[in-house]
């Protein structure tokens, strides 16, 4: 979702050439207009008015002309979107969207963010990617605690397990796109995050470190998962066992049914 | 070598994924002293026993059984998908 009040910047990675956006971890450029390059040369401020007086347009062309092309930009993570609201309103905006959408069966489109990798060294990407996801990864451990502290209320267990399995989801989600990063040491790179999705976008690589760099996420989870898994049997400690089921269950993302292992399998 | 790529990365996920659920529900059977008979069919999946004193847990061939079919399986799902993006 997109608000009127909200602005643009260039995400980290993406600058202005001669004529032309161009982004450095993709290593593509493409060509823009005056009216694109108008809007985009003035990123981080609201620009439908002035684009208007410009170019001689209606306010609502102009603004109609302006979301189009900001979707279209942030469809390709080239832009990220800044909202000049508080989360709370936001939330509320977003909820008020999807209860009109709710008829067509049809949910608010997500907006993407892209955030700064820093692969000099493997290590500084592993701990970049860590900061980069951490916001989601708190996000998905909470409402993974939630729900199991749910069934296990519901199944009159006790708390200790449930909390372990959602810390392990969301640390798990950190640690499959930091594995992914520290492959990536010395090419450009970026965390995207756009709805459900978090992956990893990345400058071209040879198809044999793609495949690489696809199947280390989800293995190095999912190994750590069987060591949890490993370190429960032998400590006889089922909550230790317990939480290393999120971290291994990383390994589906091998199958085609994840992004990694259609990768893999060259889909 | 694409299929072959297929099966292997289905069964490897698959089978990591069961043993991490087989060996952690072992775990926790032990852990509340009862007793478990997991399989499938004939083929011994795990096992929890009581002998004597002591809970003796085994690991039977079905684990490898369902690694091999998730490979089939994610075989089978990357011709299909391969099948779509041609036509």
């Amino acid at each position: 979702m997109i608000a009127a009040s909200d602005t643009v910047s260039l995400a980290p990675g993406v600058g202005l050439g001669q004529g032309a956006l161009e982004d450095r971890v993709r290593g593509h450029a493409w060509p823009l207009n005056s009216s694109g390059a108008f809007v985009l040369a003035r990123a981080g401020r609201p620009v439908v008015r002035e684009l208007a007086e410009a170019f001689s347009l209606p306010v609502e062309v102009a603004r109609a002309d302006v979301l189009h092309f900001v979707w279209l930009l942030n469809g390709l993570a080239l832009v990220n979107v800044e909202s000049q609201m508080s989360r709370p309103r936001r939330f509320t905006e977003w909820l008020q969207l999807a209860v009109r959408l709710a008829p067509a069966g049809t949910m608010p489109a997500p907006v993407a963010r892209r955030r700064a990798l820093d692969t000099r060294t493997a290590r500084r990407a592993f701990v970049s990617s860590l900061a980069a996801t951490l916001p989601r990864a708190c996000l998905v451990a909470s409402a993974a605690t939630v729900l199991a502290v749910h069934f296990a209320v519901i199944l009159g267990a006790g708390l200790v397990v449930p909390v372990l399995i959602g810390l392990g989801t969301g640390l798990g989600l950190g640690l499959h796109e930091a594995a992914h990063a520290a492959l990536l040491r010395g090419v450009p790179s970026a965390l995207v995050i756009r709805g459900r999705r978090t992956y990893v976008l990345h400058a071209p690589v040879t198809p044999g470190r793609r495949a690489a760099v696809a199947l280390g996420g989800p293995l190095a989870v999912s190994a750590l998962g069987v060591g949890l898994v490993l370190g429960g049997i032998v400590a006889a400690a089922p909550a230790l066992a317990a939480a290393g089921w999120p971290l291994a269950a990383h390994a589906l993302a091998l199958t085609v049914a994840g992004g990694d292992g259609r990768v893999a399998c060259g889909l | 070598m694409r299929a072959l790529k297929a099966f292997l990365l289905g069964t490897v996920a698959i089978g990591v994924v069961a043993y991490a659920v087989v060996a952690g529900l072992v775990v926790v059977v032990q852990a509340d002293g009862r007793t478990l008979d997991l399989g499938i069919g004939p083929v011994l999946i795990a096992s929890v026993a009581v002998e004597g004193t002591a809970k003796v847990a085994t690991f039977g061939p079905g684990l490898i059984l369902v690694a091999l079919l998730g490979g089939v399986v994610n075989l089978v799902a990357a011709e299909l998908i391969r099948d779509r993006s041609r036509g």
